[in-house]
């Protein structure tokens, strides 16, 4: 049979090579044949040599065929012989099948009995295991968030362990095993009313980790002794890289560094739950930042009440020295030119011999040089007093125009980012009335130590002439 | 008595700290128009006694001299009738405006935590806009309460201020 299939192999080939050689190649190497063939085919230069080789092979195949046919004679004997054994042999499996078919029924039951034997001991006890299961996931999956982890770190281990024992149905656990969830349990619950301190491992902002001296506050809160708040994730400690403002971190830093006593500190009621009170303490801004938020409108506030109360302060100053000498001024009999009062006087005792309407004119003159010097200011403060708000308003409107823009474009869906927006707005208010407030304040001051000067030059000036004159006549 | 300062306590702490600042105001306000009652009540009647004395002590009642005269003892009268009268009238002007900043930073805090939760709850909301507005409402009924006073002790000083110049009489 083979012989004749490279015979085939090789008719065909030898067919191929006379159509191209070209094609031969790639036949070549698409031929499922043994490269026997492909000699052949070389050999084969035409078709008379072909047929010559067709031929050759019809007869060794036919002796082929003799050999077999003798041997199969020969064999012939045997096979009556052979059946025999064959068919002794298949009786004897079946009668062992039929055996392993009982042993195997019987085998049925009795695990059927021991089931039920097995079902009727546990009784009470698979319910129990089915708790303890669902018991021991929800501990670990409280374990791992929980901070008292942080200082014993290996729990989870176990409850996975005890958890892959009691899935499989071959093994149950073990008394100490199930004392020791009840253990955990109750270490989590005395843990979580204490306040301890140890040392673990902590990473730094820069994320190197070293050992440090961590307390721990039942499990709401982890600080370290600078006062740093502590996260606790992936089975490990880290310092959060923005802490709390105000005295949350002075007040830990007491705390950490306390041996006794009450100690006052910012505990984070959800920190068993994922500590949402202090991120939301954490991320909401600062003074510094709120400051920043009221954007451009803010810092001209910021300027404009920092000149006002510059101003405001400088004739505070001022005032109250002019004020000072006119008090002397008002003492002293002699005119004096380094006060407004003393140069009003001064215009009586240098002309003492002016008739009175005169003197009434040129004194009321002098005053009228003096005045604006004394009011220098004022107006400027009341400005200020009046646009501060103003300006306040100005920022909110824009604020508010740029958050309702933002909702135009992307949406009212996030309520987070429009609350955001107009509570940045609303500080610009907050920076006008803080200007506002205490300008009014300072204006009302200044504006009451100039008006006193005033009146006395005003009304007082020509009496004091007056009483001079009518004390000198005596 | 303990349970009206804890009520004021509990009010206080309600409203925020510009409630302190407002009340600080009108603690000043109100020392300030007491002062001024008892200067007229107890201290003016005196000055004018010894004004209407200053006056009808001159030997002439009718020169420029004494026209002057006349005119500074009652500029020196009106000072001190008006002494902080102005300071008065600011600080009732101020009330409602401390009570605005106190409202304004009261909505901040709102809209904070609006932005720091998603603001899904609405009933902490209305409960952070009721606190806020307490400063508005603290600082209209100091307002209310400065401006009465205000008024009456303006024209207790106006009445005074002209019965005395009605007092000095000039001969003619």
């Amino acid at each position: 049979m083979k012989s004749l299939n490279n015979m085939v192999s090789a008719l065909v080939l030898g067919g191929l090579v006379a159509m191209s050689s070209s094609v031969m190649a790639q036949d070549d190497a698409a031929a499922p044949a043994a490269p026997e063939p492909d000699l052949r085919a070389e050999a084969a230069e035409n078709l008379n040599e072909l047929l010559e080789f067709v031929k050759q092979g019809q007869v060794t195949e036919a002796s082929e065929n003799r050999q077999r046919e003798q041997r199969f004679a020969a064999a012939k004997a045997n096979q009556a012989q052979m059946l025999k054994d064959a068919e002794a042999e298949r009786a004897r499996e079946e009668r062992r099948s039929a055996e392993l078919e009982d042993t195997f029924e019987a085998n049925e039951l009795l695990i059927a009995d021991k089931q039920e034997q097995l079902r009727e001991r546990l009784g009470a006890l698979t319910e129990l295991f089915g708790h303890l299961t669902a018991a021991s996931g929800d501990l670990k999956s409280n374990l791992e968030v929980s901070l008292v982890s942080a200082q014993y770190p290996d729990r989870g281990l176990f409850l996975e362990e005890l958890i892959d024992k009691m899935s499989t149905s071959d093994r149950l656990p073990n008394i100490e095993e199930i004392e020791r969830v009840w253990y955990e349990m109750l270490r989590e619950i005395t843990e979580t009313g204490k306040v301890v301190s140890f040392n673990t491992e902590v990473a730094t902002a820069s994320g190197e980790r070293a050992p440090r001296d961590v307390v721990r506050i039942g499990a709401f809160n982890v600080i370290d002794t600078e006062g740093n708040y502590l996260a606790y994730d992936n089975d490990h400690l880290a310092v959060l890289p923005r802490q709390p403002s105000g005295n949350y971190t002075s007040w830990a830093a007491e705390l950490a560094n306390a041996s006794s006593g009450m100690h006052r500190f910012g505990i984070d009621p959800t920190g068993p739950t994922g500590g949402s009170f202090l991120a939301a303490i954490i991320d909401s801004p600062n003074l510094e930042e709120r400051w920043h938020q009221g954007g451009y409108v803010g810092y001209a506030i910021t300027a404009v009440g920092a000149f006002a109360f510059l101003l405001a302060i400088f004739r505070v100053l001022v005032l109250t020295g002019v004020s000072a000498k006119v008090s002397k001024q008002l003492k002293s009999d002699k005119a004096n030119d380094n006060n407004p009062l003393g140069r009003v006087l001064k215009v009586h005792e240098d002309n003492p011999s002016m008739d009175l309407e005169t003197l009434e004119l040129k004194m009321s003159e002098a005053v009228m040089r003096e005045t604006p010097k004394l009011e220098s200011g004022l107006t400027l403060l009341k400005i200020i007093a009046a646009v501060a708000p103003l300006m306040g308003l100005l920022g909110t409107v824009t604020g508010m125009i740029i958050t309702f823009q933002a909702i135009t474009i992307f949406g009212a869906g996030d309520p987070k980012a429009m609350a955001g927006g107009i509570s940045g707005a609303l500080i610009t208010t907050v920076l006008g009335l803080l200007v506002a407030i205490p300008t009014v304040l300072l204006h009302t001051l200044v504006n009451g130590r100039a008006q006193r000067i005033i009146h006395v030059l005003t009304e007082q000036a020509t009496g004091i002439v007056a009483a001079h004159s009518e004390a000198s006549s005596k | 008595m303990g349970g009206f300062l804890e009520t004021i306590l509990a009010f206080m702490d309600k409203g925020g700290n510009v409630l302190w600042l407002i009340a600080i105001l009108v603690f000043v306000m109100w020392t300030l128009i007491f002062e001024r009652l008892w200067f007229f009540t107890f201290v003016w009647r005196k000055e004018v006694f010894e004004t209407i004395n200053a006056w009808e002590s001159r030997s002439e009642r009718k020169s420029w001299n004494a026209k002057q005269i006349r005119s500074q003892l009652l500029s020196v009268s009106r000072e001190d009738i008006h002494a902080n009268l102005n300071v008065i009238t600011t600080l009732v002007a101020l009330c409602p405006l401390l009570g605005l900043l106190g409202t304004v930073t009261g909505m901040i805090e709102v809209f904070n935590v609006m932005a720091v939760t998603g603001g899904g709850d609405a009933k902490s909301m209305a409960g952070g806009v009721e606190r806020a507005t307490i400063p508005t409402m603290a600082g209209m009924v100091a307002a209310l309460s400065g401006l009465f006073a205000n008024t009456y002790i303006q024209r207790i000083a106006d009445r005074e201020q002209e019965l005395l110049e009605d007092q000095l009489t000039s001969d003619h």
